[in-house]
């Protein structure tokens, strides 16, 4: 049974506008229920919702989170150096291919969101799920 | 010389992978001893290493997901794509409209297969440095233990070094007679290190805890309180009389090695807290409730 934490996220004074606001009317709610649902097809490991207070983790294996929540936030790190030093501009979405899994990272609204999945998982219908 | 052909033939191989592929707007390859190649009519400059620097950090962190394998990176003027090639990583900067799947397969086969061909005209010109992970990755706190002794690495570094230096011919009786002593040392260090190894390769226990603030005019910023029955714990899984230290990583990824002491207040205990006092928290920037991960430090003494 997959445990399900609410982690306070730390609130910082410079707020990184790493990627265009998305124009959907996602409230947090339906976006977790969407997240849900996507979370229940079969090679999605879990998912990581950031919001500008809060996240929502729900990982399949707990042991995994806090390297998970470290992939998906220095991933938005890295990713906005590499976006600065090309010059192109505001991150829309991002694919972390690892050997093992994959992740797809977007903003949906206000809310930054990690899906971890297996290799094998479509992850352009995820996003347009999300989106 | 082998780094140079090495490197021609990579900076040719990105010129004709742009050719072929007008989309792409920059392209580099990042070998694995650090060294950044890139293609004709580019500069490796200030942008491009911190570009390298972003890679080379998020490979570290890929080991969640078992390494970085690939990355791709949809901005709005532009995508990003890095591919990992053997023990190198292509990245190039491309237009929105580049078709992927195209430049997958252009690069997928000519820069295995020139690596192939380098390796097979001559081997040496194979990659001119050692095999070395990324120099500037940092030293994570939370590595896990090695998973052979580290005594056996340095024993092999040093023979490295050692071949690599000029041998005199006039003197190889005295060589022969060091490299004996040396290798009786090495079976030395050898035997030293396994008797070592059990302890070295204790698998580290790590807990979440949930964090909880203190504070007071005593309080020690370098100290955190942690239930005695995790510590006692810890301690009988490390073989170890007593925990003095921890590592505490936050969700953001923040470290700090911090001494640990039983919590303080009886009511508090037994409740999977962390209690940190108020300026290590503002240091790690958590806050209370928050969950961070705790591992304990091995005492070098034990």
């Amino acid at each position: 049974m997959p445990v399900k934490k609410k982690i306070p996220q730390i609130e910082t004074t410079e707020q990184v506008d790493w990627a265009p606001r998305i124009e959907v009317k996602a409230q947090l709610a339906d976006l977790r229920a969407v997240l849900e649902r996507i979370k229940a097809r079969d090679g999605v490991v879990g998912y990581i919702l950031r919001a500008e207070t809060s996240a929502s983790v729900d990982i399949k294996d707990p042991s995994k989170i806090i390297d998970y929540a470290v992939l998906s936030a220095s991933t938005l790190e890295s990713v906005e150096g590499l976006m600065e030093a090309f010059g192109l501009g505001k991150v829309c979405s991002v694919i972390v291919l690892g050997k093992d899994l994959k992740v797809l990272l977007l903003t949906v609204g206000e809310h930054r969101v990690s899906v971890f999945m297996e290799k094998n998982v479509d992850h352009d219908l995820i996003c347009k799920e999300l989106l | 010389m082998n780094e140079e052909v090495y490197n021609v033939a990579l900076k040719t191989a990105l010129t004709e992978i742009k050719n072929i592929c007008p989309d792409i707007n920059g392209s580099f390859i990042l070998m694995n001893n650090g060294t950044l190649i890139a293609g004709d009519g580019q500069a490796i400059d200030s942008s491009a290493e911190r570009a390298v620097s972003s890679i080379q950090d998020l490979a570290e962190k890929a080991a969640s997901v078992g390494g970085l394998d690939g990355l791709l990176i949809e901005g709005e003027n532009g995508k990003v794509y890095v591919s990992r090639i053997n023990d190198m990583y292509f990245i190039a900067a491309l237009s929105k409209q580049t078709d992927l799947t195209y430049l997958r397969n252009v690069t997928g086969v000519i820069l295995p297969t020139i690596l192939k061909v380098l390796d097979n005209i001559s081997p040496e010109t194979a990659p001119p440095t050692p095999l070395k992970p990324f120099q500037h990755f940092p030293q994570t706190q939370f590595k896990p233990a090695p998973s052979k002794p580290l005594g056996k690495e340095e024993v092999i570094e040093e023979t490295v070094d050692e071949a690599e230096a000029p041998v005199s011919p006039e003197a190889p009786e005295v060589l022969e007679s060091e490299t004996e002593i040396e290798a009786q040392d090495e079976e030395e260090e050898e035997a030293q290190s396994e008797a070592e190894a059990p302890k070295r390769l204790i698998n580290l226990p790590s807990q979440q805890l949930i964090v909880d603030k203190f504070g007071g005019l005593m309080v020690r910023s370098d100290t955190v309180q942690i239930d005695s029955e995790v510590l006692q714990r810890w301690g009988s899984l490390m073989d170890v009389k007593e925990i003095r230290e921890v590592d505490v990583e936050t969700f953001s990824g923040k470290t700090a090695r911090c001494k640990a002491k039983v919590i303080s207040d009886e009511k508090l205990e037994g409740r999977g807290l962390i209690r940190i006092p108020e300026k290590l928290c503002d240091t790690l920037e958590v806050k209370r409730g928050e969950l961070v991960r705790v591992k304990p430090i091995v005492p070098e003494s034990d």
